[in-house]
Formats: C-alpha cells, sequence, structure tokens
C-alpha cells in the first residue's frame, strides 16, 4: 500500500496531518511519503490529480481524504496493510522532535554563557585559563548542539531514511551535558580527573550521535519498510 | 542525497571522532602525541568536522532553497577530493612540526573553501530570466 501525504510547510493543519499518518504508518508496513505541493513531486500530484486543497492524502493513486484526518479514521484507511514489527527507528517530520527541540534550546543557552566572555573579558576567547571553557562552550555547547539538532532533523528527511530513537537520542543529550558542563567544572575548579572525564562524555555523545547518523547516511540494501519520501530527499 | 554529500558528511563524523581523540591522547598524557596537538585538535574538528558537515548539507539544501540546480557538480567532486587531501596534509605538518607542509596543506584545504564558496555564489546568485 502506498499513502502519499500532500503538504505545504505553510500550511498548519498539514503538521497535524502528517504528525497523525506518521504515527499510522510506525504501526503498519506501508510506502508512505510526504510531498511538497512547491517540489516537483508534489507539483506532479496536485496536476494529476486536480487538488485544490492541502492537506490531501493519495492512497495507490487515488484521492481518498482532504483535510485532517482523525487517528482513527486513519488507522480504518490502512486497516488492509499488514502490521509493523516495533522499532526504534522513527522517520522524522515537519516539525522538530522533542529531543531535537532540546538540543536546539540547549544550543542557544550554550551560546549565551559562551557570549558572556564579551562583557567578562572583552572578547569571545580571553588568553587566560578559563580560554577552554569558554572555547568548548561556543564549540561543544553552542555548534555541536545545533548540528545534533539539525542533523538529526533534516538527514532523515534529506534521505528519506530512518533515525534510531527510543533511548539513544537522551543518551546522547546526557553525555553532551554531563560531558561538558563536567569539562567547564573541571577547568574552574582544576580537577584534571574531571577534564578528561567530561572530554570522554563529550566523545561518546558524538559517538552516539555517529551510530545514529550512519544508517540514514547508508541504509542497509533490505531496508525497505515504509519508506518516506520527503520533499528535499530527492 | 547525492552520494558526495553523504560521503561529506560521513568524513565529518569520522573527523569530529578522530580529533576528540588527539585531544583526549593529549589530555591523559600530553607527550604521547608529538608536535603541536591543540592546533591539530583545533583544525579537526573546524575544518574536519563541523566544515564538512556544513559542506555535505549546504551542497544539499541551498540549490534546493535557491530553486535551481547546483551550478557545478563537478567542482563540487573537486571539493571533496581537496578538502580531504589538505586537512590530513596539514594535520601531518603540526604533527611533524614541519611548516611547509602545514602550507601545502593549508592551500589545498582553501582551494576546497574557494570552490566551495564560488559554486555556491553562482547557484544561489539571481541572473538571468527566472532567477
Amino acid at each position: 500500500m502506498k499513502i502519499e501525504l500532500l503538504v505545504s510547510d505553510w500550511c498548519q493543519s498539514c503538521h497535524q496531518a502528517e504528525k497523525i499518518w506518521r504515527e499510522v504508518v510506525e504501526e503498519k508496513d506501508v510506502e508512505f511519503a510526504v510531498l511538497d505541493m512547491s517540489q516537483p513531486e508534489g507539483k506532479a500530484l496536485v496536476s494529476q490529480l486536480r487538488l485544490k486543497t492541502i492537506p490531501a492524502l493519495v492512497i495507490d493513486g487515488e484521492l481518498k481524504g482532504i483535510g485532517v484526518q482523525s487517528l482513527a479514521e486513519a488507522r480504518s484507511l490502512v486497516e488492509a496493510a499488514p502490521s509493523k514489527a516495533k522499532s526504534d527507528m522513527q522517520h522524522a517530520g515537519i516539525s522538530l522532535s522533542t529531543d531535537n527541540r532540546y538540543f536546539a534550546i540547549a544550543s542557544m543557552i550554550y551560546l549565551m554563557l559562551s557570549g558572556m566572555g564579551l562583557i567578562i573579558n572583552g572578547a569571545l576567547l580571553s588568553d587566560g585559563p578559563a580560554r577552554p571553557v569558554a572555547l568548548h562552550l561556543f564549540t561543544v555547547g553552542f555548534v555541536l548542539s545545533l548540528i545534533y539538532a539539525l542533523g538529526a532533523h533534516m538527514l532523515p528527511r534529506f534521505t528519506g531514511n530512518p533515525i534510531q530513537m527510543g533511548k539513544w537520542p537522551w543518551a546522547q543529550m546526557g553525555l553532551l551535558h554531563l560531558g561538558l558542563l563536567g569539562y567547564v567544572a573541571g577547568y574552574l575548579v582544576g580537577l584534571h580527573v574531571i577534564i578528561v572525564a567530561g572530554g570522554v562524555f563529550i566523545w561518546l555523545s558524538l559517538f552516539v550521535f555517529s551510530l545514529r547518523i550512519w544508517p540514514v547516511l547508508w541504509p542497509k540494501a533490505s531496508n525497505n519498510d515504509s519508506k518516506i519520501i520527503d520533499l528535499v530527499s530527492q | 542525497m547525492h552520494k558526495r554529500n553523504r560521503i561529506f558528511i560521513t568524513i565529518s563524523l569520522i573527523y569530529g571522532m578522530l580529533g576528540g581523540l588527539i585531544a583526549l591522547t593529549r589530555l591523559i598524557d600530553p607527550n604521547l602525541i608529538p608536535g603541536n596537538v591543540p592546533r591539530a585538535h583545533g583544525h579537526i574538528m573546524l575544518l574536519g568536522f563541523f566544515l564538512m558537515f556544513i559542506y555535505g548539507v549546504g551542497l544539499h539544501v541551498l540549490p534546493r532553497f535557491s530553486g535551481f540546480p547546483l551550478y557545478s557538480e563537478r567542482m563540487a567532486n573537486w571539493q571533496l577530493y581537496s578538502a580531504n587531501a589538505g586537512l590530513p596534509i596539514m594535520v601531518a605538518g603540526w604533527l611533524a612540526m614541519i611548516n611547509w607542509l602545514v602550507l601545502i596543506g593549508g592551500i589545498v584545504s582553501y582551494a576546497a573553501i574557494v570552490m566551495f564558496g564560488v559554486n555556491m555564489l553562482l547557484t544561489v546568485k539571481a541572473k538571468g530570466p527566472g532567477r
């Protein structure tokens, strides 16, 4: 069964429709495509079915619904499709997932913390012993957190492949914060062992992120379950 | 997503972990790796991890968001080769404390930066009818 949901980023109800359908396709073994009406694939569908309203639901090439279906309605439309085995692998939606929102929020907080050097020292990075603190609050806290947030959101959408969710993003987040705060505290109190432990935790968070991103970039050839094609994946 | 862009992102993750390991090794035993380790770590993270991640994502999204195809696929391919030739040469130069090697690596890395910059400018730039 092939389900196509025609949406647009500016359409508020499309986000709701996509959220419901993503929940349903996690339960059923179906092919699911989210198409933006401004992109070539979406335009082709609009032209083919002469659609005038979004969100529009197309199942196996036939228009099956306009607007937002309830969860029960959506489930009944795919009733015939076989159930899917439970997995931590999930597709990304239009909106940021909760973990990615927290990574983005953390990134901004670390940016403001690292920027305090401008007031304290008159420069982002001082030449004093606290230099590694400001440097890593900026690079690890701000830049790396932002890469985590955007990478885990965009790369599954660009490739159309699912990403490892469940406990993994939270482990990555815990390791990052524990590591960075440990690293900073270690420098501020002058405890080398805490600095090293902080560095190890930061590295482990990057390792977890890499493990999550790897199958997004290089999926197994046999992985053809519930393929999602996004507007920017082509 | 184009294979080259996926390679950029994959290599960026590898550089990220490698750069982190070098820093950790330095923290544990400052004498284990010779040469200018902090500078090598800094450039592996900035040019290897952050910039290559941006290369991979940027080459994918900027043409799409601007609504036009990438100006030159060939230039982007050479950017990949150049970025990945320049950085190891630079790092080798710092670890071996050979300045001319650092300079060569820097020039090759900069060539990749220029190729990316020019390619993006010509992709995003509005010119002619329909642009």
